[in-house]
């Protein structure tokens, strides 16, 4: 396991590099000057020809991006150009506040995907099933940002039991941050809870059909363990492979949501940079958000290891 | 009340302060009915820095100008006032200017503030102020002493103090310790009567009252950005919420005492509300296309005239703002000493069937025209539609090219041949006054021909230079009558109509009064 682990990582880089040269291309193909939107739309041209030259924007292109990389092999992402500070401090700051949030919303994911499919496949084609899928349907279908205003208006404005938006550190306050996340975390989390919903119950239902569920029956065995022992864990080998896409998708999708909410996380900040041409912040953020999604993956394929004994990684394999 | 002539300042607020003094039997200073509390503000747009000398953005100056004052600033009516400095002499050329500073006020961090000060700012904002361009025709400056700040200029410039109190990107006085700062990272250390406390990038901004703060004893109440300030609030949280119905939801569960800019699809409904107030404030800015005289068809005046004759104003401002609007002519509103109507005969006509025969007298022969708008501001984006259909009933070839604010700007200014008309909004610049307003249409780039700068409206070029140069208000004020009139006559400018930006606040909040700012100082707040 070791040397592929290591192996994995090494072959991250190329990934890494394409992911930040790309990036950097297509934002210096988009139209959009940085140094007008610093200096402001009362600035005569020598004042933007000034901030050009402060911001190394008046380099040509390649000697940016070997600047650039430079910088990266030293650890410097770079100073943001709208706020004047160091990126890998900003990003950094924000990590924990877009992680907290979809960490909650993979665990609210997580619990009522896989409980709602495991209950739906166990009760197949009664109500219980179609309420599950109803509720699926639903998830997938709504808008994300439509639902958490929805929430907002119902939870906060007409019952008054959490708050409009914010939020709190769970650092300081870690019931205050409960409060402040729990609807952002509901609003990310309803899409994949759908998703997850549905692909549980299709997995639970071609598990309970296999020849050793009938035996671990016919041995006597009480539902319960057939259940869990037996059907969950065989159940969950494709579904811890899309754990990692989820929380991918749910970090991603925190953009919107953090909007919504006034939340200061990494989608926000990356949303912003992106619509005031804030180079370095994109550049240092999806990097940071790439490396972090390829770590994801890679524990992903360690855990499928752990839940499905039959697969080892071994040299060349 | 309007700057007349930089000689006449000072007579005037000495004037005014003789006259202040001698009624303070009659009219005290204001005082806070309620003393504590702490507000909690919903503001609609994030903050990068509080570095005033570097950021030209509202969301910065919405907050910064709580902590930072300059030598002069504005008042409620937009007329230069004195703000740190206590008088103003000009010498009879008009290229001295010498300031003399209050006296007792001290920064936040309890350094009284001297003429170092003053220079050590000014030395900063001329090398890394974004509207550094207010002291192009500075010479020097120089302290003689502590409480004394002296400017020589090259050449005279009778507009200077005006320029110099721009609100836009003020010179805000700083610990001259502090002015070493790079750009975006000055500490907002000032002598304003709020002080800074923490700076969450993206949440918060908070800020608490500064005790010993020094109220401007010239004036008896709060005016614009300056006049007697008083903090009545023991702390002023800036929150960001840039999500309109978040800050509606946030106000009416009270999480928000007061927010920027309540959508009008919302007002109706909060103003049924006994705990909410609505606060218009009307002509924010004015909604506007500027045209392209290097692309055609609107290189031709015949046409430019003819989109002019055919476009219902109301109709265009009624679906940009649902409402929230007037078509008051002028590119100055008419609380204003300087507004003038002239140009109104081409404002708003209405005319399709005369617009049709302009353009058949122009030789239209359905050329492309491209409104270059966005979505990052609705109301620029419905703005226009409602125009691209006017226009395509009176038979023209009508194309919106939408694209997010950073490359319509991009666009408009780098690529002459890709638009006819770029939709944007005159805010800042319009309430500065009649001397920022048409910055953008004068040399030595005109937005309304990038690519030939040199073929410009000399009609307009004349009267933009006299409006900067002549001596008199008087002068310049029938100069910006005949920019206007130009502006109109040849179609330089397409304005629509002002927008009304509706504010609100928690009913227990007291003397909100909007302006350019959310202003915080001599509001009160009952918290029981």
């Amino acid at each position: 396991m070791g040397p592929y682990i290591l192996r994995r990582l090494v072959s991250s880089i190329p990934v890494l590099f394409l992911v930040t040269l790309i990036s950097f291309s297509l934002m210096q193909l988009v139209p959009g000057d940085p140094a007008i939107l610093v200096a402001g739309l009362n600035a005569t041209p020598e004042e933007v020809e000034r901030v050009r030259e402060q911001l190394g924007l008046n380099q040509p292109f390649h000697v940016q991006l070997l600047s650039w990389y430079a910088n990266l092999l030293r650890g410097d992402l770079g100073t943001s150009f709208l706020l004047g500070r160091d990126v890998l401090e900003v990003t950094i700051e924000r990590l924990p506040v877009s992680i907290s949030i979809a960490l909650y919303a993979l665990v609210l994911t997580l619990l009522v995907g896989i409980l709602s499919g495991v209950l739906a496949a166990l009760r197949q084609n009664s109500w219980v099933d179609q309420a599950v899928m109803t509720f699926a349907l639903i998830g997938v279908s709504v808008p994300n940002f439509w639902l958490g205003l929805m929430l907002i208006v119902l939870f906060a404005v007409h019952l008054g039991w959490l708050p409009s938006g914010g939020y709190v550190d769970f650092r300081d306050d870690l019931f205050g941050w409960l409060q402040a996340t729990t609807l952002p975390a509901i609003s990310l989390a309803m899409l994949q809870m759908g998703l997850l919903a549905r692909i549980t119950r299709s997995t639970m239902l071609e598990v309970l059909r296999q020849d050793y569920i009938r035996t671990a029956r016919a041995k006597g065995l009480p539902e319960h363990r057939v259940v869990g022992l037996h059907a969950l864990k065989n159940a969950m080998i494709p579904v811890v492979t899309v754990i990692g896409i989820i929380f991918s998708l749910l970090l991603s999708g925190s953009v919107v949501i953090e909007t919504i909410f006034s939340i200061p996380g990494l989608g926000s900040l990356l949303g912003s940079a992106i619509l005031r041409r804030d180079y370095p912040v994109i550049q240092g953020g999806l990097l940071l958000v790439a490396t972090m999604l390829l770590l994801l993956n890679l524990l992903v394929d360690v855990l499928y290891a752990y839940f499905d004994p039959r697969v080892r990684y071994r040299d060349g394999q | 009340m309007g700057l007349t002539s930089a000689r006449r300042f000072s007579a005037l607020m000495l004037t005014s302060a003789l006259v202040a003094f001698a009624a303070s039997e009659a009219r005290a200073a204001f005082e806070c009915p309620v003393t504590g509390g702490d507000l909690v503000f919903g503001q609609e747009a994030k903050v990068n820095s509080l570095d005033m000398h570097a950021s030209s953005t509202i969301s910065t100056r919405n907050i910064a100008m709580h902590m930072l004052e300059a030598l002069l600033t504005r008042d409620e009516d937009n007329n230069p006032i004195l703000e740190l400095a206590k008088s103003v002499d000009v010498s009879d050329d008009g290229l001295v200017y010498t300031f003399t500073l209050r006296d007792g006020i001290k920064f936040h961090n309890g350094k009284p503030m001297t003429s170092a000060d003053v220079a050590a700012s000014f030395d900063r904002y001329k090398k890394v102020g974004i509207e550094s361009v207010i002291l192009s025709n500075v010479a020097s400056w120089e302290t003689p002493d502590p409480m004394t700040f002296v400017i020589t200029m090259s050449q005279a410039q009778p507009t200077f103090l005006e320029d110099l109190s721009s609100f836009s990107v003020p010179i805000v006085i700083v610990p001259a310790e502090l002015t070493n700062a790079d750009p975006l990272k000055l500490e907002p250390v000032g002598t304003g009567p709020f002080e800074f406390v923490e700076f969450i990038a993206d949440s918060h901004v908070k800020l608490k009252r500064y005790e010993d703060y020094v109220p401007n004893e010239q004036f008896e109440e709060r005016t614009g950005f300056g006049g007697y300030k008083v903090a009545c609030l023991d702390t002023v949280t800036f929150r960001i919420v840039t999500e309109p119905g978040a800050r509606v939801a946030g106000l009416e569960t009270g999480e928000l005492h007061a927010v920027e800019d309540v959508p009008q699809a919302s007002v109706a409904r909060l103003e049924e509300d006994p705990n909410i107030n609505i606060v218009p404030y009307e002509n924010f800015w004015i909604h506007i296309a500027t045209p392209n005289f290097a692309k055609p068809p609107t290189d031709d005046p015949l046409v430019r005239k003819a989109i002019q004759t055919a476009l219902d104003m109301d109709e265009i401002m009624e679906a940009a703002t649902d409402g929230a609007y007037n078509t008051n002519f002028g590119f100055q509103t008419q609380n204003r000493a300087v507004y003038s109507d002239s140009g109104q005969e081409f404002f708003n006509l209405k005319d399709a069937d005369k617009a049709k025969q302009l353009l058949e007298e122009a030789g239209y022969n359905g050329e492309e025209l491209v409104l270059l708008t966005n979505r990052d501001y609705t109301t620029m984006y419905n703005a226009a539609l409602v125009m691209q259909a006017q226009l395509q009933a009176i038979g023209m070839n009508v194309r919106l090219e939408v694209q997010d604010w950073p490359a319509t700007i991009a666009t408009r200014d780098n690529q002459p041949d890709a638009w006819n008309y770029h939709f944007t909004g005159w805010g800042t610049n319009t309430s500065l006054g009649y001397l920022a307003v048409f910055k953008f249409l004068a040399k030595p780039r005109p937005i309304y021909n990038f690519a030939n700068p040199e073929d410009t409206v000399a009609d307009f070029d004349e009267a933009y230079h006299d409006m900067l140069n002549l001596t008199t208000f008087e002068e310049r004020a029938e100069a910006f009558a005949r920019a206007q009139y130009a502006v109109m006559e040849h179609g330089i400018a397409l304005p629509f109509g002002w927008l009304t930006k509706n504010q609100a606040t928690r009913a227990n909040v007291h003397n909100f009064v909007p302006f350019r700012i959310p202003r915080m100082y001599n509001v009160w707040m009952e918290t029981s």
